[in-house]
């Protein structure tokens, strides 16, 4: 009698620590969501809100399609519950990763048919396979606001698979970030009416989803904002105006101030537009798309 | 009785050789069926665990035990591969989710499973030493590979080129060894673990060099033009993937027409599993998918009437043996007569010769108890130790 | 003290027959029993050790009509008042020379290993002159040696009758006389009765009697 006594009271002893650890533990057990860009990341945080952990691994100074994951960044990855990919072959250091795959959800697999194939891609070959390309497909296609809509749409249906209860919260606030992508794509529709056909240049083959949306036609080379432009490139824009002429190159951010007197200088209006790939300076995705739109809004003359 | 004892003892002691031959022969005959039936049945429960703890397997049409074998226990039976498309299909049915496996290489005799990190949660397999796998081109050992090849993270570990595809363009790859697993008592244990795409780039489906539109190097460079550069043999297609050559790997082609060699599928519960059978059995799938518990169950059926034949050799051998210890005994006994004469001259009755012998004979059995019970006891310890090296 | 009457003994299915229709055996004395083999010297040993059963006569020790016990009291009165002594010493290959010498207590409960039994049969062996021979095994003695242990075992109980079979038949002439040296002192200084069968002429005179079964035995 004396010992069961003992047990029930070392056992009580036990049980009045454990006060503060299901606060701890419902913190601890949050689902993990990353992203692999930053409008993905956006959506989820939108949609998600409280409900989830967020996590953004991805430095400020890169482009994330082209970034690779220090140890660091992946083991963000690895450890995640959702890991929220763009498809359309955007992040190719995936390739090179171990990740577990069925925590990976491809945000645009729902659409996979309007990839948009690139073309006129320098390709290399060797050894004896032949002629092969690298590029694949054009991965921005966040920029077509329809697709952007979608894979938000994605990104709410996981979140509800994930979290059920959560349902009525998760719908509520997808619909808030639907009616702010709609009202983006409304905008670019109204602008894209107002290029009607008239040629644009980009500084960088990264808006072909933004053309293929909304009617523009757009002809890149490969300039880099903060950079200037060799020979070469200056040789190949030259030789693009050529052959699409256009006094509007869309820059996916502020072009040296040489660049933009040059530009200038050639009859080009320098105008902004920001895939916003990762995050941006100040703002976030729906206000930096705003004030691309407003950018390009007005520039037919 | 104790004297009887005591002379009984004195005359086994004294023929020490004698009494440990019969002693061992006696306790082999009584532990042999009752050693056998133990590993059989560890065997059994071992496999069986395995095949219980793995839901459902997809891979190519063809023989199933082939392809159960190679998935679970990563003996490289030589099987079709399916592609990566497969998986693909199957988790866009939403009745669970997929782990490809991709089994048909070797590092030092031990097989390559080129797979993803679901591998490892699946299995609840933990790291040890060093960290899980995060970049292509490394891999994560099993603790006995670990052991018995001396790895620690750090080392590097070199495929073999030969494998069951037959391929001819494979390249040997050298891998460094990141992490070793926690011992589990399974197949895992004698496995080099990696990304699928390690394995695939053993295949010589994916590589890295250096971006042929920067090279300047004439000798490089074959033939150039608007839209094309050839390289020459001379471009250095790596067969180490570092951090250094990380970011120019690369693989050709659709990745979804790569091959595996089969799929773990875990579905959400047994009514998904039912209807995903469904499918396959109806022929809206391709390939085929197995129960790996059934096939298993199977394959035992087979060990089972096996080891009812061994039973009954094992009854006849023993009783022979029995005979021939009888005759030896008897022969023994007519040796003995003079001694056990003089014993009566001196006093003795029959009934304590006897007693004498019957004391002989009943401690060489209880030793022989006691041999085989030890052996059953060691049979014990190590059989599970014993199977997972020898037999699964 | 022994007396043998009318004894009359045949082995079944053998034609021999043993007649002996009166001898007798005195305390103290020592008495050798020579003759052609085949004459029933060893089976008149083994009548007067109830090993054997006359078919006719009486076989009197210290009288007690042996051939009237019943086999166990014939042991038991075997083992307390008989020692034997054999030609080929007839020592128990596996049991040390101790237990060897101990043997007659182990294989009868009349006789009990007491806690002095061991002390007892060390002191018989010192005087045997084989008390650092104790812990061997009869295959590491010589044949005199083996024959003291023989000894030192049938006399470890003090026997009133000494019943010895052709003792230093394997024995060369030295061990020889030791051996009969050893036997005739025990009669000497026990009082019992020797009764020895041998081949051996020379060893006759140490005997006050000698009987010739050749003559002796009437067939």
């Amino acid at each position: 009698m004396k010992n069961i006594l003992l047990i029930l009271g070392v056992m009580f002893l036990f049980s009045c620590g454990d006060q503060e650890a299901p606060k701890e533990k419902i913190g601890q057990s949050k689902l993990l969501v990353t992203s692999v860009n930053y409008p993905l990341h956006y959506f989820a945080e939108q949609i998600g809100g409280d409900l989830i952990r967020i996590e953004y691994p991805i430095p400020a100074d890169v482009d994330p399609a082209y970034w690779v994951p220090d140890e660091n960044a992946l083991e963000v990855y690895q450890s995640a519950d959702i890991i929220l990919a763009n498809g359309a072959d955007y992040t190719k250091w995936m390739n090179n990763v171990s990740l577990p795959s069925s925590r990976i959800v491809n945000t645009s697999k729902e659409f996979k048919k309007s990839y948009i194939e690139l073309k006129d891609v320098a390709t290399h070959s060797h050894g004896p396979e032949g002629k092969h390309e690298h590029a694949g497909y054009a991965f921005t296609t966040w920029l077509d606001f329809e697709l952007a809509a979608g894979q938000a749409l994605t990104i709410k249906e996981i979140l509800i698979d994930k979290l059920p209860d959560n349902k009525t919260l998760i719908e509520a606030n997808y619909k808030l970030l639907k009616k702010d992508i709609e009202a983006l794509h409304e905008s670019m529709i109204r602008v894209g009416k107002e290029f009607d056909g008239l040629n644009i240049l980009g500084s960088h083959p990264v808006y072909q989803y933004l053309a293929a949306a909304y009617g523009l036609k757009i002809y890149s080379v490969h300039f880099e904002p903060g950079e200037m432009p060799s020979g070469d490139q200056w040789k190949e824009y030259d030789h693009l105006i050529d052959h699409y002429p256009s006094s509007i190159m869309l820059w996916e951010g502020e072009p040296l101030p040489e660049v933009s007197e040059t530009l200038k200088e050639k009859g080009i209006q320098v105008v902004v537009f920001n895939p916003c790939g990762n995050q941006p300076e100040s703002g976030d995705f729906i206000s930096t798309m705003k004030t691309n739109i407003l950018n390009l809004s007005g520039r037919v003359q | 009785m104790k004297q009887s004892f005591y002379l009984a003892i004195k005359y086994l002691q004294f023929h020490r050789i004698r009494t440990l031959v019969l002693v061992a022969s006696i306790g082999l005959i009584l532990y042999l069926p009752n050693g056998l039936q133990r590993l059989i049945s560890e065997s059994e429960i071992q496999m069986m665990a395995r095949a219980d703890a793995t839901p459902l397997i997809v891979g190519a049409k063809g023989n199933s035990t082939d392809l159960v074998i190679n998935t679970l226990y990563f003996e490289q039976q030589e099987i079709e591969p399916v592609s990566l498309k497969t998986v693909d299909l199957l988790n866009q049915t939403g009745f669970g989710y997929s782990i490809p496996i991709l089994s048909a290489f070797k590092a030092r005799e031990y097989p390559i499973v080129g797979t993803n990190l679901d591998y490892f949660d699946f299995r609840n397999l933990n790291i040890e030493e060093g960290r899980t796998l995060r970049y292509v081109g490394e891999c994560v050992i099993g603790s006995r590979v670990a052991r018995r090849l001396n790895l620690k993270p750090g080392d590097s570990l070199i495929s073999s080129p030969e494998n069951f595809f037959d391929l001819a363009g494979v390249y040997p790859l050298r891998m460094e060894v990141v992490g070793i697993l926690r011992t589990s008592n399974t197949p895992d244990d004698l496995a080099v673990f990696t990304d699928l795409k390690t394995n695939w780039v053993i295949m010589g489906l994916g590589h890295g060099h250096d971006d042929l539109q920067k090279v300047y190097d004439p000798t490089l460079v074959l033939k150039r033009d608007s839209s094309n550069v050839t390289a020459s043999a001379k471009l250095y297609i790596y067969n180490e993937i570092s951090g250094k050559y990380l970011g120019s790997f690369h693989f050709h082609g659709n990745i979804e027409d790569y091959p595996i060699t089969s799929v773990l599928f875990i579905p959400d519960d047994k009514k998904s599993a039912t209807i995903l059978r469904g499918r396959f059995e109806s022929g809206a799938m391709e390939d085929q998918i197995v129960v790996p518990g059934l096939v298993v169950e199977n394959l035992l059926q087979s060990i089972f009437r096996i080891k009812q034949i061994f039973n009954t050799v094992f009854i006849l051998v023993g009783v022979a043996t029995l005979l021939i210890l009888g005759l030896i005994v008897i022969l023994t006994l007519r040796l003995r007569k003079e001694e056990l004469y003089t014993m009566f001259t001196i006093g003795s009755s029959r009934y304590k010769i006897t007693e004498i012998i019957g004391f002989e004979l009943i401690i060489t059995l209880v030793l022989s108890l006691v041999v085989a019970t030890i052996l059953y006891g060691i049979t014990g310890y190590f059989v599970e130790d014993f199977i997972r090296q020898f037999i699964i | 003290m022994i007396r043998l009457s009318n004894i009359k003994f045949r082995y079944p299915k053998s034609d021999f027959k043993l007649q002996i229709d009166e001898l007798s055996f005195k305390k103290g004395t020592k008495t050798a029993v020579i003759g052609p083999s085949g004459f029933g010297k060893t089976t008149m040993l083994n009548l007067l050790a109830g090993i054997l059963l006359p078919d006719q006569g009486s076989v009197n020790i210290k009288d007690v009509q042996i051939n009237d016990l019943s086999d166990k009291q014939r042991r038991d009165f075997r083992i307390q008042n008989i020692g034997f002594v054999f030609q080929d010493f007839r020592l128990i290959p596996y049991l040390n020379i101790l237990d060897n010498i101990l043997l007659p207590f182990r294989i009868n409960k009349v006789l009990k290993i007491e806690s002095n039994s061991k002390q007892l049969a060390k002191n018989v062996a010192e005087e045997l002159g084989i008390a650092d021979k104790i812990k061997k095994y009869p295959s590491e003695l010589s044949h005199g040696e083996r024959q003291r242990v023989a000894i030192c075992r049938a006399l470890l109980n003090q026997p009133s009758i000494i019943l010895a079979d052709e003792p230093t038949g394997n024995l060369d002439p030295e061990n020889k006389r030791k051996i009969m040296d050893i036997l005739f002192a025990y009669v000497r200084n026990y009082n019992s009765i020797l009764i020895t069968v041998t081949h051996d002429h020379e060893m006759l005179k140490g005997f006050e009697e000698t009987i010739n079964f050749a003559e002796f035995q009437k067939h």
